[in-house]
């Protein structure tokens, strides 16, 4: 009964997801028929819920008191804050001096958390009071009642962050996350080397280009582009849509289309001239085009992918209130458009666009870093799936990217 | 206090206590948390637990029998170009050269940049717009479509390049210790040249043969960083899919079971090696 056991394994997510109380719970499992003792031994049996399910509604307020601000532990992902960490100076100076711990120390999402998980179910502290994770990552954590609510009170700013941004499936009200930056993953390509202009997703599946193609071994990324491809929306996606778009992968990989799945080291590839057409991440083009003049950003006709990384303060923060002020902070439109200029990701925030006027004016209509209503329409998130469903992702991914 | 005697005995046991403790650290609580972790099932987020999952061990020969077997073939031609190129490196040096310690170093010196960095760098030597590739071209020996970079040759050839070193090292050390006056006896009781080198020069230079294999193999057979920067998914081996088990996808009982697997193949080859060569001669012409 697979299709039972995937309902089954939903619905036992959303009760860990806390969208179902425990009362709805033992209603609807009465309702199939099942008596108390077997709900329990099937909870057990499921494991769906071990380590996730808190025992109660996770609180999604809370109060930090104004403290004097002395120390922050700031974990990101590397080259995601300005070379000379001016924003992080003006900040300390801001706030008197107070110290802020950066560690570059986010490399992959998955290796992370891989890292602090046995503390994270432990319910201990992190000892680090910001970490910065993306959407998908950013749900998990949220599930598993690892973090802490922000104090919005503390956060006026937040006034300014981009409306669309606002309601994310994963944590309606905001309540525990603030956007960091968001980006874009599409296509670039080296037009010397394709010898044509490039529009659509299948144009990297020209077998003029074979041997030349790198694609992001993501499968957010590679196979949410697949999924437009298909001429569906990722927002009405389902896993079967996406399982689809790795087989389509795996057979253009057997062709020898593709020459490697990547991380963000496809910019060697582009800049040697070895990959002529690549799946990319927006912030990367800007430093790509110093080493390859020329080199081509598309957002194709069948659209492109717009993700966000959050910042969060994972549960037990040792200093949640200097967490909230730097929040805050980079919601000043001024030091937004900073960090926009230096880092080139989308900036979630509004206003940030008239700041960069001041800040440096050839980037003010720069589709990358503000895309305008025209390019967001074109623009649409990573599927959502389920912790299981995200699983058979990844495992299929990984069967076709050969580790 | 303890007699005179009973020191004495406990001597020896004083003497291994560092290496002792360190194969005991580093080595053996790895291996057996690692074995109880191979027999564990679950994921990342809902925790694993113990269950006896011998399937792990089934499931991981058929989903990754290809990169197992990749990882043996390119490590075991890897080990024999080694072989072959450093036999008459070692040779000369051992016997026809003057500037012996300046050949050595040259051998041993771009090991004093990272491993990685030198890998990195041939991926700038061999990528597609670059001299190598040109010249190739020019020459007709490469297609005007071809490419080293991404294939199965740039990976052999990585692995042979970064490991040649430990092939070249052993061989020199038994070749230099060879007795020259028994090539001479033998040349003197009417063995041709070839005949004495056959017959007393390459049985003599076996533990340095077999020494440098084993040093070449083992290691290359769980490399990972050359599939990984000069070959494509198609030229993954084992070493790609453990690394990425363990940190990326986060199925450590896989991981672990696959650890597992290659230090059970590689003893039997190692086994299966020394019989071959006769592991008593190994002895004796150590000695």
């Amino acid at each position: 009964m697979p299709e039972q056991n995937r309902e089954l394994e939903l619905f036992f997510e959303q009760v860990a997801e806390g969208r179902v109380s425990r009362r709805q719970l033992i209603r609807r499992l009465g309702a199939a028929g099942l008596t108390m003792s077997s709900a329990g031994t099937l909870l057990a049996a499921c494991g769906g819920v071990k380590g996730t399910d808190k025992g109660g509604a996770v609180k999604k307020t809370a109060t930090h008191p104004k403290v004097a601000v002395k120390q922050l532990n700031f974990s990101n992902w590397p080259l995601y804050m300005d070379p000379k960490r001016k924003v992080l100076k003006e900040w300390s100076q801001a706030n008197g001096g107070a110290h802020v711990r950066y560690v570059e120390e986010i490399n992959d999402l998955d290796e992370f958390f891989g890292k602090v998980r046995q503390q994270l179910q432990r319910g201990e502290s992190l000892n680090r009071d910001l970490v910065v994770l993306t959407d998908w990552m950013a749900a998990r954590w949220v599930r598993g009642g690892w973090v802490e609510p922000v104090d919005k009170a503390n956060v006026p700013n937040e006034k300014n962050l981009q409306p669309g941004l606002r309601h994310p499936v994963w944590d309606p009200n905001r309540s525990f996350s603030l956007p960091w930056q968001s980006g874009m993953s599409a296509i670039a390509y080296n037009p010397k080397k394709t010898g044509r202009k490039l529009h659509s997703i299948n144009d990297l599946f020209d077998p003029k280009f074979k041997g030349h193609v790198t694609m992001l071994s993501d499968p957010h990324d590679s196979a949410g582009l697949m999924v437009l491809l298909a001429g569906k929306k990722t927002e009405d996606a389902k896993l079967d849509d996406v399982l689809a778009g790795i087989q389509k992968i795996d057979q253009q990989n057997k062709k020898g289309q593709i020459r490697r799945f990547t991380g963000n080291d496809y910019t060697t590839d582009l800049a040697k001239g070895n990959a002529w057409v690549s799946v990319v991440y927006s912030g990367d083009v800007f430093q790509l085009r110093k080493d390859v003049p020329g080199i081509q950003f598309i957002i194709p006709d069948e659209g492109a992918l717009l993700w966000t990384d959050n910042m969060m303060m994972p549960q037990k923060p040792p200093h949640p209130y200097a967490a909230e002020t730097m929040m805050n902070f980079v919601y000043e439109p001024p030091i937004a458009a900073q960090l926009a200029a230096a880092i080139n990701y989308v900036t979630p925030v509004v206003g940030a666009q008239q700041a960069m006027e001041k800040v440096d004016p050839t980037l003010v209509h720069n589709q990358l870093v503000f895309p305008d209503p025209a390019t967001r329409a074109k623009l649409h998130p990573y599927v959502t799936l389920t912790a299981a469903e995200e699983r058979q992702m990844n495992d299929a991914m990984t069967k076709v990217t050969g580790a | 206090m303890l007699s005179l005697r009973s020191r004495r005995a406990l001597f020896p046991y004083l003497l291994l206590l560092p290496g002792l403790a360190w194969l005991i650290a580093f080595f053996l609580v790895p291996v057996l948390t690692q074995s109880y972790v191979s027999l564990e099932s679950g994921n990342l987020e809902q925790g694993f637990q113990f269950n006896w999952a011998w399937h792990t061990y089934s499931d991981a020969i058929s989903n990754y029998g290809d990169q197992f077997g990749r990882s043996f073939l390119y490590a075991g031609i890897a080990t024999v170009i080694a072989l072959i190129i450093s036999f008459p490196l070692a040779y000369y040096i051992a016997f026809r050269s003057r500037r012996k310690n300046l050949l050595l170093l040259l051998i041993i010196l771009p090991f004093f940049t990272s491993y990685l960095v030198r890998t990195i760098a041939w991926q700038t030597i061999l990528s597609d717009d670059g001299f190598v590739v040109n010249t190739l071209q020019s020459l007709g020996v490469l297609g005007p479509d071809g490419r080293l970079l991404a294939t199965r040759t740039a990976v052999i050839a990585g692995i042979t390049y970064n490991f040649l070193p430990f092939m070249a090292l052993p061989l020199y050390v038994s070749l230099e210790k060879i007795d020259r006056r028994l090539i001479e006896a033998a040349t003197d009781l009417y063995a041709s040249r070839f005949a004495a080198f056959r017959k007393v020069t390459v049985p003599l230079a076996l533990p340095g043969i077999f020494a440098g294999s084993l040093l070449t193999f083992i290691p290359a057979v769980g490399d990972f960083i050359n599939a990984q920067f000069l070959g494509t998914s198609r030229q993954y081996m084992i070493g790609n899919v453990i690394q990425s088990k363990f940190l990326v996808t986060t199925d450590y009982p896989t991981a672990a079971a696959l650890s597992f697997m290659l230090m059970g193949v590689i003893l039997l080859a190692v086994f299966a090696y020394a019989k071959a060569l006769g592991a008593r001669n190994l002895t004796e012409a150590a000695v």
